[in-house]
């Protein structure tokens, strides 16, 4: 029988995050937000920068900076190389980023790096206020 | 009276070199074991990379990627010396810096050309004295690297790696193995030395899982890899920290021994002395007593 949890575990390279049950989670796979659920099949996907919460007890929210996802048995490991919870992240510095004004005729690859940090800033304060 | 003197003098110096000692013994201890933790704490995403890799390959992900890649014949490599940025931790850095003269002598030999970047300042004052140009130097990694700055570093390699800039990058740092062994060794770390074999994957008795994969497994391989690397010298920087951390703490507390042993025996030429003093002075009273007499 599935389990009534699921035990998600964020690790990054320096130091295991979080450690908790939640009922249920929802993560940023690399094409939109998806959701987990006990009793879930076996998964492993990549992740974009963005919220990843979990809904439980308690509702708990972090910044997770892309990465990859890993469920086995209820397990909903994340790995990933920054995972900020509300409080550490900067909030004036991701409004900077977001406010910062995109010069004209750039280049594609530097589009998409900006296009890239415009989405981060943005899943960063939507986790800062989601508070 | 000059004699005594001295040896007073000297036992004070070397009492306060104790002190530093004593203190930098303790000082180290407790910063090894911080490091320790980080290290250790780093270890679960290590240990997570892999096995996630050992389950793409299982599942049929193929492993044809540009970063796995042996290029037959390398005309330049990266050669990264990880050392320390302070001194006074014995044969840290001295073995380090062997190890990578041995690499460096290699490729000049084999006619590979070598980029060499060092790290730490005892290195860059070593290759300075030596008079072998770097290109490039860096300072900041101290004794609590941070993933984002190992990140950074790890992105320009994978960068040179792709754009074929450099066909090898290697790292001369200290390995840390055990708290009561640690080696210095020049590690390859591009190219990657592959990934699992299917028939390496899975302990006997693990169940096989069947994975969804999104998107694709070799989409998340290929994804997978680059972040393999960052780790993979991220606990270069981690290993040396604590290598370092021990390093300093063994040769303080030789240090403390030998300060100690040094104290007993002046203590003791300086008691002897005093003694020898005193009855010159008690032969000369009584000497001088007799001739009045």
């Amino acid at each position: 029988m599935a389990a009534k949890t699921l035990r998600c575990v964020v690790v990054t390279p320096e130091c295991a995050v979080l450690d908790e049950s939640a009922d249920s989670i929802v993560m940023p796979l690399f094409d939109g937000e998806s959701g987990v659920l006990p009793g879930r099949e076996p998964l492993m996907g990549k992740l974009r920068s963005g919220e990843l919460r979990l809904t439980g007890a308690k509702t708990r929210s972090l910044f997770v900076d892309g990465g990859f996802v890993q469920v086995v048995r209820d397990t909903v490991t994340i790995l990933t190389p920054r995972a900020l919870t509300p409080s550490q992240i900067d909030q004036a510095a991701a409004q900077k980023a977001l406010d910062a004004p995109s010069a004209p005729g750039i280049s594609t690859a530097a589009m998409e790096e900006r296009q890239a940090a415009i989405s981060k800033a943005r899943a960063q304060l939507k986790v800062a206020r989601s508070r | 009276m000059a004699k005594t003197r001295e040896l007073v003098g000297r036992r004070k110096a070397i009492r306060n070199i104790r002190k530093i000692t004593r203190t930098m013994e303790l000082i180290a201890t407790a910063r090894f074991k911080k490091a320790l933790d980080r290290a250790q704490e780093a270890q679960a995403y290590t240990a997570k990379i892999a096995e996630l890799a050992r389950d793409l390959a299982a599942s049929g992900a193929s492993s044809s990627h540009p970063l796995l890649e042996d290029r037959p014949k390398p005309k330049k490599s990266l050669l990264l010396v990880v050392c320390s940025n302070r001194g006074l931790c014995g044969g840290y850095n001295a073995s380090i810096l062997r190890e990578a003269n041995g690499s460096l002598r290699k490729n000049r030999e084999g006619g590979v050309e070598t980029r060499l970047e060092l790290s730490g300042k005892r290195a860059i004052a070593y290759f300075r004295f030596q008079r072998v140009p770097a290109d490039e130097s860096y300072t900041q990694f101290e004794d609590k690297p941070r993933f984002d700055q190992v990140e950074e570093l790890a992105d320009k390699y994978l960068k040179m790696f792709l754009s074929g800039e450099v066909d090898r990058v290697e790292v001369a740092s200290m390995k840390f193995i055990s708290p009561a062994r640690q080696t210095a060794s020049v590690q390859t770390l591009l190219p990657l030395g592959g990934i699992p074999r299917k028939d390496e994957a899975g302990a006997p008795g693990a169940k096989q899982v069947e994975y969804e994969f999104a998107p694709s497994a070799q989409a998340i391989l290929d994804d997978l890899l680059p972040a393999s690397f960052k780790q993979r010298l991220f606990k270069c920087f981690l290993d040396a920290a604590v290598s370092e951390q021990i390093a300093r703490r063994v040769t303080m507390k030789a240090a403390t021994e030998n300060a100690d042993g040094m104290i007993k025996s002046i203590s003791r030429q300086y008691n002897r002395a005093r003694q020898a003093q005193i009855t010159k002075e008690i032969a000369e009273v009584i000497g001088g007593a007799a001739a009045l007499e």
